[in-house]
């Protein structure tokens, strides 16, 4: 079993982060205030409204309405093309990154408008870390990954500490600690990918989003991701995007399903959300016929 | 992409196989009835062994269709409609399975119930009728299934409910049948009789229950047995 924060640590780290707004913000409202008893209940750390996404003139996803709660684990799932990993990318403003991407609607964190003007980019990507389908170790030592994005938003205090906290929290730290100085490269494919999870949780984000984190990883490597991520919803929020029917059904809370539509020229497809709903009812039970027919694999 | 799809097709084919699989087993379970309700009729003895040793065949019917379950469960891990169908299956080849022991147990009574003359023709009478509602009962709880049509199954507890208030009726004849030591025996062993009947509708019934699962996502009781 691998080391865990202590409940003080972790009692610290969710009170620092309860604390923290961004820095060009407005004060927190009134009913956000820290919980007595530590839990925090089961409320929306993300309220999209009538989203948006566009690449040029060609419309990515239309109409996405959902609340995404804090300390669960959101998955997405449907066919490829259908806009999951679009509008994840919308959740930490990636999809600025692309010049021709253009996002209407309202995405809401933490009662920020992710997309007003004040925010700022960097500040988002910092609470809201991604981490990708391919594992993506920079050509460094393991330390050094790690402490890259601390040192990048020039966070205060002990950088052996940091990394020690991030290795810990990522079930990395037993596997890793006598070869910090070593090149990332040696590391096993779901090493690695546990490097690049450590790696988002080193800046001490509050969300972590995750697009097929498991594609490339054999089913050993994937089932320590999942242990991982179950732990790491007690202190963080997870949205996942995943073509693993199962893994969606084993460890989200809660489901989301995007489907795809051709528009009449057949040329540009435009996703858009079927069904959200609590993940075991839209695997044994769900109300739309297309969600039916996709988690039993009659079409996608 | 082509080969993940003939893979799902042939999960659809596996999974209509096994329905019809389960829902022969009713076949089965109704011709089972109809030879033991003639034994019944007539004191045929012959014809209660051959209820007693058809049985296997239902027997064998079930493991079959319990290992094909097991098989689809493990392999192809079905979820939403598909995972209820798999269910309901498992209920259903259980439930014929019982009906066909239910019968085998009439059957195993004849001979007790001795080669003479039936005791008492009201008795007689109500039990040939139990049998007959019992029969229908089976043969429409199969045609919800396959039609997925909840009212229909629906309509298995009214039919379930003459069985009930029959059974009772036998049980008031049978209490006031008199002294003779030989009509009291032929009266408890029709009692045991009328009670395997209302078994199997209390089944039918049951599979009732899990085609309104199937269609609708949720389990409920149509009667509340604790009242009936």
């Amino acid at each position: 079993m691998p080391d865990k924060l202590t409940d003080a640590q972790a009692d610290a780290t969710r009170r620092e982060r309860s604390d923290r707004r961004f820095a060009s913000s407005t004060p927190a409202p009134a009913t956000a205030e820290p919980r007595q008893d530590g839990r925090r209940p089961a409320e929306p750390i993300f309220d999209v409204d009538d989203v948006h996404v566009y690449y040029g003139e060609h419309k990515a996803i239309r109409d996405v309405t959902l609340n995404i709660q804090q300390n669960e684990i959101t998955a997405l799932i449907g066919p490829s093309g259908c806009g999951k990993s679009t509008f994840i990318r919308c959740l930490n403003r990636m999809n600025d990154l692309i010049p021709s991407a253009r996002v209407e609607g309202r995405v809401v964190y933490h009662d920020e408008d992710l997309y007003g003007s004040r925010i700022d980019p960097v500040q988002v990507r910092k609470r809201i870390g991604m981490v990708f389908q391919k594992p993506n170790p920079f050509p460094k030592s393991i330390f050094d990954n790690i402490a890259f994005g601390p040192r990048v938003v020039g966070m205060k205090g002990d950088m052996d500490e940091i990394v020690e906290s991030a290795l810990r929290r990522a079930a990395l730290w037993e596997e890793t600690k006598d070869r910090l100085k070593t090149n990332a490269f040696g590391m096993s494919g779901g090493q690695q990918q546990r490097l690049c999870i450590a790696r988002a949780l080193a800046t001490e984000p509050d969300v972590l989003l995750m697009d097929e984190p498991c594609s490339a990883l054999d089913p050993i490597s994937t089932g320590r991701i999942e242990d991982l991520m179950m732990e790491l919803k007690e202190s963080y929020s997870i949205v996942i995007v995943t073509h693993n029917m199962q893994q969606a059904a084993r460890v989200s809370d809660k489901t989301a399903f995007f489907t795809v539509e051709l528009d009449d020229t057949a040329k540009h497809r435009t996703g858009h959300i079927v069904e959200y709903d609590v993940t075991d009812k839209m695997f044994t039970n769900p109300e739309d016929k297309r969600t039916e027919d996709y988690v039993t694999g009659k079409f996608g | 992409m082509a080969a993940r799809e003939a893979h799902r097709l042939r999960f659809q084919d596996e999974l209509r196989t096994l329905e019809e699989q389960a829902l022969g087993a009713l076949d089965l379970v109704v011709t089972a009835l109809d030879r033991t309700l003639e034994a019944l009729e007539h004191q045929d003895i012959e014809l209660a062994a051959l209820v007693v040793q058809d049985d296997d065949r239902l027997d064998g019917r079930y493991l079959e269709v319990h290992q094909g379950i097991l098989s689809l469960l493990a392999l192809q891990a079905p979820v939403a409609g598909d995972l209820r169908v798999v269910a309901a299956l498992l209920h259903v080849i259980k439930h014929a399975e019982r009906m066909g022991d239910q019968c085998v147990n009439i059957a195993k009574l004849l001979p007790v119930a001795g080669y003479e003359a039936p005791k008492d023709e009201a008795i007689l009478a109500r039990i040939v009728k139990m049998g007959a509602l019992a029969r229908s009962e089976v043969g429409q709880a199969k045609q919800a299934f396959s039609l997925r049509d909840v009212a229909l199954a629906e309509d298995l507890v009214r039919q379930d409910e003459q069985i009930n208030k029959l059974n009772r009726e036998c049980f008031q004849r049978a209490v006031e049948i008199g002294d003779d030591l030989d009509r009291r025996e032929w009266a408890m062993s029709m009692m045991l009789v009328a009670r395997a009947l209302e078994r199997i509708g209390d089944n039918a019934v049951d599979i009732g229950e899990q085609v309104a699962f199937v269609v609708t996502g949720l389990f409920r009781e149509f009667s509340d047995a604790s009242r009936a």
